[in-house]
């Protein structure tokens, strides 16, 4: 897909052929500037280097093959890259992006193996869906993806939940009775039901793609009045239509 | 599953099984065959897809268009922090919508 022309520093919709929501709009511009800073475990370069691979992960030749067969781990390769990201991390993005229905849990313990943190890996999905979410929408409206900002300087956070633990997924998470006031807010307008958990480890990736949620679903909040429509589309066209999405992408979550 | 339940509220009685229904059918739901078209066009047949995205538009208008890129994209994403974290269905969620799962032929 071809990219917007310009510095990357500011994310708009001006040539679009239809109208943007302002709100979306502004929620995509607040998810490029998340994008380009430090994150808890990785440097905005790192976090926008992830996000090149993403992009590139579906023009790769060995994730063509792995997709097309039988078994992904009975074809063997090399990936085709566009940075010089650790083999770990591009084999996590790769697989991810472009098979992401035939993961187990075998690939996040031979993350860890390779070296990833579990913090590493959450904060990686995390851009990695960004990403998506904003390119899969342009993609969808048939205009230009945005050029990648530049990163911003600066060094990771690195701060873990204290109150993260193992059992509910393969990577650990914080139940909300778990909280503390550290990450205070991270469920924020959120049910924290299991998927809104699934990121937990790194808070800010949670508040990050639910905002980005939030505008471009519902917020969790409205799920379930349905007697008020706040969307062009109805509350049934939209489970309709994600429903499908998630059937056609094997997402029986 | 919440199309069930907006169903329930405004009385109409969606087809579930329209979603992941070979071919297109609305199940009920108004323009719900060029929501399933758009779809499996961005998805499985790219070279559709403009067709598709001019259907819907003209069955739905120009801002729901907009709504629909963004409930596709986001749901696109949203698979990936699910399959790649391995968090599973809450168990509540999972028995409420068995019979759904069932009559959908859906495992997991």
């Amino acid at each position: 897909m071809p990219v917007t022309a310009g510095t990357g520093e500011t994310l708009e919709y001006h040539r679009a052929p239809l109208p943007v929501r302002d709100e979306l709009v502004a929620a995509h511009q607040r998810a490029w500037e998340r994008l380009r800073g430090p994150g808890e475990w990785w440097t905005g370069t790192m976090r926008v280097a992830i996000a090149k691979e993403t992009r590139a992960a579906p023009d790769c030749a060995l994730c063509e093959a792995r997709k097309a067969a039988l078994s992904p781990c009975a074809v063997t390769g090399t990936h085709t890259a566009a940075t010089d990201l650790p083999e770990v991390l591009i084999e996590l993005l790769h697989r991810t992006r472009t098979d992401s229905g035939r993961l187990t849990r075998q690939v996040y313990d031979d993350a860890l193996a390779g070296g990833l943190s579990d913090s590493e890996y959450v904060e990686a999905i995390g851009v990695m869906a960004t990403v998506i979410a904003i390119d899969t929408f342009c993609d969808a409206m048939g205009i230009a993806r945005h050029e990648l900002p530049a990163p911003a300087p600066g060094d990771p956070r690195r701060r873990r939940p204290a109150g993260a633990k193992d059992g509910l997924a393969w990577v650990p998470t914080v139940a909300p009775e778990d909280v503390t006031e550290a990450e205070a807010g991270m469920y924020d307008g959120l049910a924290a039901v299991n998927i809104h958990r699934a990121l937990s480890l790194v808070p800010a990736e949670v508040e990050g793609f639910f905002d980005l949620d939030a505008v471009q679903y519902l917020p969790d909040a409205v799920l379930r009045d349905f007697g008020t429509e706040y969307r062009s589309l109805t509350h049934a066209q939209i489970e309709f239509l994600a429903g499908r999405v998630s059937a056609i992408n094997q997402c029986f979550y | 599953m919440l199309l069930r339940g907006s169903g329930e509220h405004t009385g109409d009685d969606y087809d579930l099984t329209a979603i992941v229904a070979e071919g297109v059918a609305d199940g009920g739901v108004a323009a719900g065959a060029a929501l399933a078209a758009y779809a499996d066009a961005f998805f499985l047949d790219g070279s559709g897809f403009a067709a598709a995205r001019e259907r819907l538009e003209r069955e739905v208008g120009k801002e729901a268009s907009v709504d629909a890129a963004a409930v596709l994209a986001i749901f696109n994403a949203v698979v990936r922090i699910a399959d790649a974290t391995g968090i599973p269905l809450e168990e509540t969620k999972a028995r409420m919508s068995v019979d759904i799962r069932d009559a959908l032929g859906l495992e997991g």
